[in-house]
């Protein structure tokens, strides 16, 4: 597609779900360019790289299990910035407990899914991020 | 007062007139072998020492007579009225009364009694015995008694009276004498006078003469140490006044600043410590024992006249007043006027007292050591359990911490576990779609295995998850519907994509309980994910939902028409992974039971199931109210 589309940022620190995520985006069609962060810090990195005029991410995917800073960390500091709070976050996790789905979505995370462990599963979900937040969705600018 | 006109008898050598005629003698004829015994009295018949002196008498002659006695007593009262004018009457008078009686004894009490006896004693009595009694050997001087007389005087030492004194006051330097100025008085002075005399060298001898009691009083008051003061008879002062001798002890005793010692007992008890003191009771016993002799046929002319000695006598209250020790007293003292002492008095209530009080104390000592053992028992109770309580705070903090430990153990390895199960799947999923043209088909049907054994462990990891979030789900009690709730769940359920058709019932009318919705919500959904499994070979399956209230809960049942399960199962079905049937007949884990058993009584509730094989099961839950 063209250089208007914004990537999406995967917070992942498993590199099988990573692949796996990218390869079902790919499946799926997804053209939005992937960025990575392997933990909780690098995910925190990319607001100095922002601030420096790197595209901003259109949706952020979020594991919370990451190394060094945790993903509820993560999503606390992104949704409390004054700039960045308006980029959509998907909780990506596999982590069905009612805790975190609960401090999840009082941080402000945008939704909250669990991962699947069946693959036609995941694909699915996939398929359905893409559709509901790159096509449905308007996301701020 | 009612000693004077006694003492003074035998002063009395006044006037004793002779009765004229004496015509019949008072001889007693005989009427029987009583003996008959005339008692001749000076005084009238009141005077106390008198009447001291007749018990004495009459007690002796009764208690030592083998004989039954016949007394008589005549009181003269010679003294206030001298007998001068009138004896000769008296003595008819005595012929006329005792005319027709023959005496065997005549006592004659003090002087004017003995010398009126013995003046018309051959008209009145005569060859009768006579016996007198005197206060003072001296009264006998001067006196005729002739034959067949004979009796016994008081013997007043004065000396050795005050010899005693002084042993009992060692250190005594001055002895004030009292006296009054009477005749009586003057008499007993000059006696004491004459007696003391040999110790004027070594002893001061005050005597304090004729004052009246006012003067006597202030001059006891203030006496120097080391003396002692000697009452003699004071019964009439320098300006005429007449005393009773135990009036004036009684008035200047209490105040005297020195112990008074007297003369007869018939001041004891007054105000005197006491002395060597002519007794009355000794003297009548003395008389009377004399009498005795004669009665018994002993010539009064072969018994000698003898003195009654006197007797020492102490009053215990003035020996304490001051300080006399009753070990000091002379052998046969008399003390009297004790006063019982407090244990000696109430010695039986002092005893009871004190055995009562002991006891109570011992009682009550039993309870305060009884007490005393609760409060350390219950001290120690306390202690142990605020020790027990820390303890199981401790312990239960510890068992929190491990349970929670255990739980994100839990929970981690279930996550953990389903990264890897992922990629498992996922890569075999890709291998089949991407490259399955470079496999044969048993590398195919490998993956095919790989997958369904993913899937199985996922299934059995979300279980797992399932199982352990009851456990950590915190309960919030609701008031719950019970008709909604069912239906709500079986409508879940019929949505669940199934190419079989099974027919629903719900038989549920109304009914609320307490519960927590998520567990009772599962347990229904469980129950339910159960029926239909088991039901899945029955041609036309059927599945009931029923409740009905009990008194103490709801119970509510789901019954299937499955192949039911062998009842000796019924309760290790709950348990979790046990699994009665093979996974390829019915897939599962073996955890949903476990998991409604859990829930329920994680809610106080209760789950359990019977069942009749191949005819189907229902699976019951109670829920309390």
């Amino acid at each position: 597609m063209n250089d208007s589309i914004g990537p999406i940022l995967i917070v992942e620190d498993r590199p099988i779900d990573l692949d796996l995520t990218k390869r079902a985006f790919v499946r799926r069609r997804l053209l939005n360019p992937i960025l990575e962060a392997r933990d909780g810090e690098e995910a925190l990195d990319y607001i100095d790289r922002w601030d420096a005029g790197e595209p901003v991410p259109v949706l952020i995917l979020l594991d919370l299990r990451l190394p060094k800073v945790n993903g509820l960390e993560v999503l606390q500091r992104l949704k409390l910035h004054p700039k960045y709070s308006a980029i959509p976050i998907i909780v990506l996790t596999t982590s069905g407990e009612d805790a975190d789905i609960h401090e999840a979505y009082r941080l402000g995370c945008n939704s909250y899914i669990v991962k699947p462990v069946d693959f036609d599963n995941f694909m699915e979900v996939a398929s359905q991020i893409e559709i509901y937040w790159c096509a449905l969705n308007t996301a701020p600018r | 007062m009612q000693t004077k006109g006694f003492e003074s008898i035998s002063l009395f050598g006044a006037a004793w007139l002779m009765l004229a005629l004496c015509t019949a003698p008072l001889v007693a004829q005989e009427t029987g072998t009583n003996k008959r015994i005339l008692i001749l009295f000076t005084h009238e018949s009141h005077l106390p020492a008198q009447i001291m002196v007749e018990e004495a008498m009459r007690s002796t002659l009764q208690s030592g007579s083998t004989e039954s006695l016949d007394i008589y007593s005549e009181y003269l009262d010679a003294v206030r009225t001298p007998l001068a004018d009138y004896e000769k009457n008296l003595v008819e008078q005595l012929q006329r009364k005792y005319g027709g009686k023959k005496f065997d004894l005549i006592f004659c009490v003090n002087p004017p009694a003995l010398k009126f006896a013995l003046k018309n004693r051959s008209t009145l009595f005569p060859n009768v015995p006579l016996v007198f009694l005197v206060l003072d050997q001296r009264n006998l001087d001067g006196l005729d008694l002739g034959s067949n007389v004979t009796g016994v005087w008081g013997e007043g030492n004065y000396r050795s009276n005050l010899d005693l004194a002084l042993t009992l006051q060692p250190g005594t330097k001055r002895v004030v004498v009292i006296s009054g100025v009477g005749e009586w008085d003057n008499y007993w002075r000059s006696r004491v006078k004459e007696e003391f005399r040999p110790l004027a060298e070594t002893i001061e001898f005050t005597y304090l003469t004729g004052l009246s009691i006012p003067e006597q009083k202030d001059a006891l008051k203030t006496l120097p140490p080391h003396t002692i003061v000697f009452f003699v008879s004071s019964t009439q002062d320098n300006a005429g006044s007449n005393y009773g001798n135990v009036e004036v002890l009684r008035q200047i005793s209490p105040t005297s600043s020195a112990p008074i010692y007297g003369t007869t007992d018939a001041h004891l008890g007054f105000g005197i410590v006491g002395g060597r003191l002519i007794s009355f009771d000794a003297f009548g016993v003395g008389g009377a024992q004399v009498g005795l002799r004669v009665l018994a046929g002993e010539r009064p002319d072969s018994i000698a006249p003898h003195g009654i000695a006197s007797v020492p006598m102490f009053d215990w209250r003035e020996l304490k007043r001051w300080g006399i020790s009753e070990d000091r007293l002379p052998p046969g003292s008399v003390v009297k006027f004790k006063q019982p002492s407090f244990w000696a008095e109430y010695r039986g209530r002092i005893i009871i007292a004190i055995s009562l009080l002991a006891l109570e104390s011992f009682v009550i000592a039993l309870l305060l050591i009884e007490r005393r053992r609760r409060q350390r028992a219950k001290e120690a109770l306390d202690q142990l359990n605020a020790q027990l309580e820390g303890r199981i705070t401790a312990r239960t903090a510890a068992l929190d911490a491990k349970t929670r430990e255990l739980e994100t153990f839990a929970y981690s390895v279930a996550h953990d576990l389903k990264a890897p199960l992922r990629g498992i799947d996922g890569y075999s999923r890709l291998l089949l779609e991407d490259h399955s043209e470079q496999l044969n088909e048993e590398g195919r049907s490998f993956l095919t295995t790989i997958q369904n054994s993913t899937e199985e462990m996922g299934q059995l990891i979300e279980d797992l998850l399932d199982y352990s979030r009851v456990e950590r789900r915190e309960l919030k009690p609701d008031r719950i519907e019970l008709k909604s709730i069912v239906q709500k769940v079986v409508e879940q359920e019929k949505r669940d994509p199934t190419d079989r058709k099974i027919d629903f019932v719900v038989n549920v009318n109304g009914g609320t309980v307490m519960a927590d919705v998520n567990g009772l919500t599962q347990a229904l959904k469980n129950y339910l994910d159960n029926a239909i499994k088991f039901t899945r070979n029955v041609e036309h399956a059927r599945i009931e939902v029923g409740a009905e209230e009990k008194t103490n809960g709801c119970v509510l049942w789901v019954r299937d028409n499955g192949i039911g399960f062998d009842m000796k199962y019924h309760d290790r079905i709950f348990n979790i992974f046990q699994r009665l049937n093979r996974s390829e007949d019915y897939s599962g884990t073996g955890v949903g039971l476990a998991i409604v058993r859990k829930a329920m009584e994680r809610m106080g509730g209760r789950a359990w199931a019977e069942s009749d094989p191949g005819k189907g099961a229902t699976f019951y839950l109670e829920i309390p109210k």
